[in-house]
């Protein structure tokens, strides 16, 4: 309005006055903005604003002004400064060492264009000074200035070529490298410098000394002249409105080589702890640049406090310092926090990603699971941990593939490690559960862990670690841990002691399941944790008994020493009560030890023996029993066997001396147990053997006759046909009998090798026979496995579940253990659990007895037998069941026929194996 | 009062073919309170019978108490070869009196079974059950029993008199049998 009126009280003479001055200011300032005068036009310049002024122009002229400067601006200064970057447009040259060169060049060139440009500005304002109160010309000046700024910067910003900021980060990226290499050096200079010192101190010093400083003066001046030009480059960064942008690039630069740094010292050793040495590089060289850096700027300490103050952190107040560089700012420390956690999350994340391996190899590695202790202490996240361990286990370890010892140990270095981080368990409640379950899955579990347990000298060839020696020392150290806590229990009820107790208790972590009580998970007891898998000590217990029985057989001497130490660790573990059993195996055996001692000697002294011995050509001293009592052993998988009469002899008057000495008590031998030692003598060779005493039997009958068909044989000896072709293969894998065709089909005839240059002709042989035999050998155990007592017992289950299904037609599996539990209350009683009654159900279905259908009624056997959810077991119609068994015959007669044609390619591979 | 409608109680209870039946037991219900201390002896009896029996393994017959109560059974007869039921199952139902072995069980089929000596409800006329009853027989002797009988009715007092009719003609009766039979529900 009131520049209307003004314009409507204009005459003549004053619009050509403004037409003038204005045609006026605006050559002066093209001029002024080319630079091409400056001086001279000066106080012309002021003149035309000063006339403009008064006619009320001024925002006109300064808009005039400030969009002129803003072309020349951009297209003196900006245009070109971008143009320098157009090389590194598509990234490939960025590796290129001339990036900085390039771009402080760009930087300083386009700065001091600005910096001329403010002039300028500076020049307008004084112009309006002179024709005002001075109070409204500084406020003019510094408008002018603050739209002179945001001009510049949004110049800049909307022409900003995309790459930019990653031309900035690489800057940053290699100017922090150089810095780092820079510090690296000096440390380790200061390092050797220290030796050197140390070692030729008397020797030389001043010179050495002022060699030194000298260099030391010349390092750290590199440094800070580095540092200098990166300030520079920051400084002038910011004045062109890109402080955002800068900090963003430093930052990410800084954390890139924090990460790759962790990457560099953490990488893929983890027997050493890192974190320590992280935190000092990150004091060293980050946190001196980003010193440095602020100091340089001068801003930091003024900027930063006002922030700082606003929200005080508690731990900023904590001082935690920099070497050798006076009092941190705020900013300093927050920027300190921030690396420190982007330390421990990288560290972290890359420790959780290999915590497979880590535990893998986990005793060696615990600096690496110390580590990871403590980041996860800072950042809190155990479930990510979690979560990773657990998927890792699923893919690499919970496979069919691997076998239960490497599944077994890797658990107890599991539990171990997890224990480290987190004493309470939550985590490895968490982790230990899928492989829990799995290993509930697996037959062999109980036995691998038994086995663990016992074998405490590693017999294990096929395990890396020695698996079997770190469950026994948690035996050990669990004993050891019984006695010290009975100490504790004394000094218990002591008031003081319960405060302690009460005032080290703190709340389980969140992760932690509301559903499962805190008390049971406070002692994580590895042996607990095996046992739970197992389900009960009573299976443990039994299993063990059965791995002490099979030992103790097999044993040519009394020596039970290892077993009389493993028997008391594990009375201590699971009671005395429960051990009973074994206690009295074991007795057996240092009983008959000293019962077998007592015989010879009666027996060697009286002479009318002597001469019967004579004859038989075979003393006492050759023979050690083992006696034992039957009723605590496990079964005892009796075979008839017809030693040869010596033998036998022998063994009737062992028993009748027995008799005689431990009257009421009768020896009851068990023939296929035990173990021979022969010695067979050949005319140009002997060969010493230790084998069972069906082997020997079966030996000793070719010292009548050289050759024997195998129908002859097995009378002879008093075993199937099917036990001796079996068991016979033994000598013709060593080459000791041949086999070859008899008249009958089903009839072989061995014969007994007398020369060398037999066994040479047929080695080529033996070495494939052996390795197909070696998985029937290692099935035939004399003692009754737990499976195997298991299935005994559940065949009277197994009438019923038949008898209750053929009336009921389909059942579900509670049903079916309901009703056991009701009606097979007679001897013996129904005493299982559900888990027991499904697996022994699921080896009905895999029998093809049983089959089991899911609500839909699926028929698909393979889904059965895998289906761990029973939800109706029906009987198999009978139809199936024949047509299935004859499905079974005619394939068992193609392997048979493939094996007979393989039998007459290799002569002396008995096809027998495969029964 | 009645919902009888004006009929005496005694009429309808004329009518009913059953009546001796039912009120035999109830007759019988006074001794019943004082032999329940003998209840654990019937039990016994019942469980060691159910023990045999699941382990003699005879083919064709078997049988398995219903639910919890192990007085009442459920039994199943396959159809013996070279007889006109062959391949047939059939489902029976055994329910045992509180005094049993004293008394016989009350056998019944459950399936449809075209019998001369067995009705079109089930019943089965067979003189172990009756008369004959002595308690040497067992659950598994009942059940062979009625799988012999299948093979070998007795026509001299028919329940059923058009099976006893046909019986003589093998063939016609087989293909009775199977036009009758209904395979029990898996």
């Amino acid at each position: 309005m009131e520049n209307l009126a003004i314009l409507d009280s204009l005459d003549d003479l004053s619009v050509n006055e403004i037409l003038d001055s204005w045609s006026g200011f605006c050559h002066c300032t093209v001029q002024l903005l080319n630079g091409q005068c400056f001086q001279p036009e000066e106080s012309n310049f002021i003149s035309f604003v000063n006339d403009l002024c008064k006619y009320g122009l001024d925002s006109l002229v300064q808009d005039h002004f400030l969009l002129s400067l803003k072309e020349t601006f951009k297209r003196d200064g900006v245009l070109i400064f971008w143009q320098q970057f157009d090389a590194y447009h598509d990234g490939a040259l960025l590796e290129t060492d001339d990036t900085h060169m390039v771009l402080s060049k760009a930087l300083e060139e386009i700065c001091s264009n600005k910096q001329y440009l403010e002039k300028c500005v500076m020049m307008l304002a004084h112009a309006f000074h002179s024709c005002d109160e001075i109070c409204f010309a500084s406020e003019v000046a510094k408008t002018l200035l603050a739209r002179y700024q945001s001009m510049v910067s949004s110049v800049l910003l909307t022409t900003l070529p995309s790459h930019f900021p990653g031309i900035l980060c690489v800057y940053f990226k290699r100017k922090l490298e150089q810095l780092s290499r820079m510090i690296s050096e000096e440390c380790e200079d200061g390092y050797n410098l220290t030796g050197n010192s140390e070692s030729d101190q008397r020797s030389e010093t001043s010179t050495g000394a002022s060699i030194d400083e000298h260099y030391e003066e010349r390092k750290f001046s590199q440094k800070n002249k580095l540092v200098r030009n990166i300030g520079m480059v920051v400084r002038d960064l910011r004045s062109l409105g890109f402080s955002s942008m800068t900090e963003d690039a430093y930052a990410s630069a800084i954390f890139h080589l924090l990460k790759d740094q962790v990457h560099d010292l953490a990488g893929d050793d983890y027997r050493t702890p890192v974190l320590e040495s992280i935190k000092e590089w990150i004091q060293a060289v980050p946190l001196q640049f980003l010193y440095a850096l602020f100091a340089y700027l001068g801003d930091a300490v003024g900027v930063d406090d006002n922030v700082a103050s606003a929200v005080k952190s508690p731990l900023a107040s904590c001082p935690s310092f920099v070497p050798g560089v006076g009092l941190p700012s705020e900013g300093l420390i927050r920027w300190q926090l921030r690396l420190e956690y982007f330390a421990y999350e990288t560290l972290q994340d890359l420790r959780i990603s290999k915590l497979f391996e880590i535990i893998v190899d986990y005793p060696d590695s615990s600096p690496a699971i110390e580590d990871l202790k403590q980041c996860l202490e800072y950042t809190g996240q155990h479930s990510k941990l979690v979560d990773s361990f657990i998927s890792s286990l699923k893919y690499r370890l919970l496979t069919a593939g691997a076998s239960t010892n490497d599944i077994l140990h890797q658990y107890v270095s599991t539990i171990k490690a997890l224990r480290t981080i987190d004493p309470k368990g939550v985590f490895l409640e968490a982790v230990g559960e899928p492989i829990r379950e799995y290993l509930q899955g697996r037959k062999d579990t109980i036995k691998c862990i038994v086995t663990m347990l016992t074998d405490g000298a590693g017999g294990n060839s096929n395990g890396p670690g020695n698996t079997g020696d770190s469950l026994l020392e948690e035996l050990n150290r669990d004993a050891e841990n019984q006695e010290n806590d009975d100490c504790d229990d004394d000094f218990n009820p002591d008031d003081k002691q319960a405060w302690i107790n009460a005032e080290r208790w703190e709340p389980d972590p969140v992760e932690a399941d509301p559903n499962k009580g805190s008390r049971n998970r406070r002692k994580i007891d590895i042996l607990g944790m095996m046992v739970s898998i197992i389900g009960s000590k009573d299976q443990l217990v039994n299993e063990y008994r059965v791995m002490l029985a099979e030992k103790l057989l097999n044993k040519s001497d009394y020596d039970i020493d290892t077993e009389i130490r493993t028997l008391e660790l594990l009375k201590i573990h699971f009671g005395e009560g429960s051990m009973q059993k074994c206690e009295i195996m074991l007795n057996d055996l240092i009983d008959s030890k000293r019962t077998n001692t007592n015989i010879k000697a009666t027996m060697s002294n009286p002479s009318q023996r002597g001469a019967n011995q004579g004859e038989a050509g075979m003393s006492l001293d050759l023979l050690d029993a083992t006696i034992i009592s039957s009723n605590f052993w496990p079964p005892i998988q009796v075979e008839l066997l017809n030693i040869p009469d010596s033998v036998d002899q022998l063994l009737n008057d062992y028993a009748k001396r027995f008799h005689q000495i431990k009257t009421p008590r009768k020896l009851l031998w068990m023939k296929n147990l035990g173990t021979v030692r022969l010695e067979l003598e050949f005319e140009d060779r002997t060969m010493e053997f230790t084998v069972s005493p069906l082997h020997a039997a079966i030996i000793m009958q070719f010292q009548e006759q050289p050759s024997w068909t195998s129908k002859n044989l097995a009378a002879a000896i008093g075993v199937p046909v099917d036990t001796l072709n079996r068991r016979i293969s033994f000598w013709i894998s060593k080459g000791i009998l041949v086999e070859s065709v008899g008249t009958e089909v089903d009839d072989h005839i061995f014969t007994i090798v007398d020369e060398m240059a037999e066994i040479n002709k047929n080695a080529v042989n033996v070495g494939t026979c052996e390795e197909l035999l070696v998985a029937d050998e290692e099935g035939e155990t004399c003692v009754a496995s737990v499976e195997e007592q298991l299935r005994k017992e559940m065949t009277v289950y197994e009438k019923f579940i038949l008898g209750m299904l053929t009336n009921f037609g389909r059942m579900a599996l509670d049903r079916i253990h309901n009703t056991l539990k009701m009606f097979c209350a007679a001897e013996p009683a129904y005493d299982k659990s559900l888990h027991q009654l499904q697996s022994f159900l699921s080896g009905l279905v895999a029998e093809e007895k049983l089959e089991l259908r899911d609500g839909l009624g699926q028929l698909n056997p393979v889904q059965l037998v895998t289906s761990t959810k029973f939800t109706t077991i029906s009987l198999l119609s009978r139809e199936r069941t024949n047509s299935l068994c004859e499905d079974l015959l005619g394939s068992s007669g193609l392997i048979l026929w493939l094996l007979r044609v393989l039998f007459l390619i290799r002569a002396g591979c008995s096809f027998t194996l495969f029964i | 009062m009645t919902l009888n409608g004006g009929y005496p109680e005694g009429q309808e209870f004329q009518d009913n073919a059953a009546l001796p039946a039912i009120s035999l037991p109830n007759a019988k219900q006074t001794p019943t309170p004082a032999k329940t201390v003998d209840n654990q002896s019937v039990l016994k009896r019942l469980q060691s019978e159910l023990m045999a029996l699941m382990m003699c393994g005879d083919p064709g017959i078997s049988a398995f108490p219903e639910g919890d109560n192990i007085f009442l059974w459920r039994g199943t007869i396959t159809g013996s070869k070279d007889t006109v039921f062959e391949g047939t199952v059939y489902k029976l139902s055994l329910s045992f009196p509180t005094d049993y072995p004293f008394k016989a069980p009350k056998v019944k089929f459950e399936t449809v079974c075209f019998h001369p000596n067995v009705d079109l409800f089930g019943n089965i006329c067979l003189d172990i059950l009756q008369d004959k009853w002595s308690s040497a027989y067992d659950v598994r002797t009942i059940l062979l029993s009625i799988q012999s009988l299948l093979g070998e009715p007795n026509n001299d007092s028919p329940l059923n008199t058009h099976a006893a009719a046909l019986w003589s003609n093998q063939a016609e009766y087989r293909k009775m049998v199977e036009k009758l039979y209904k395979p029990p529900a898996q």
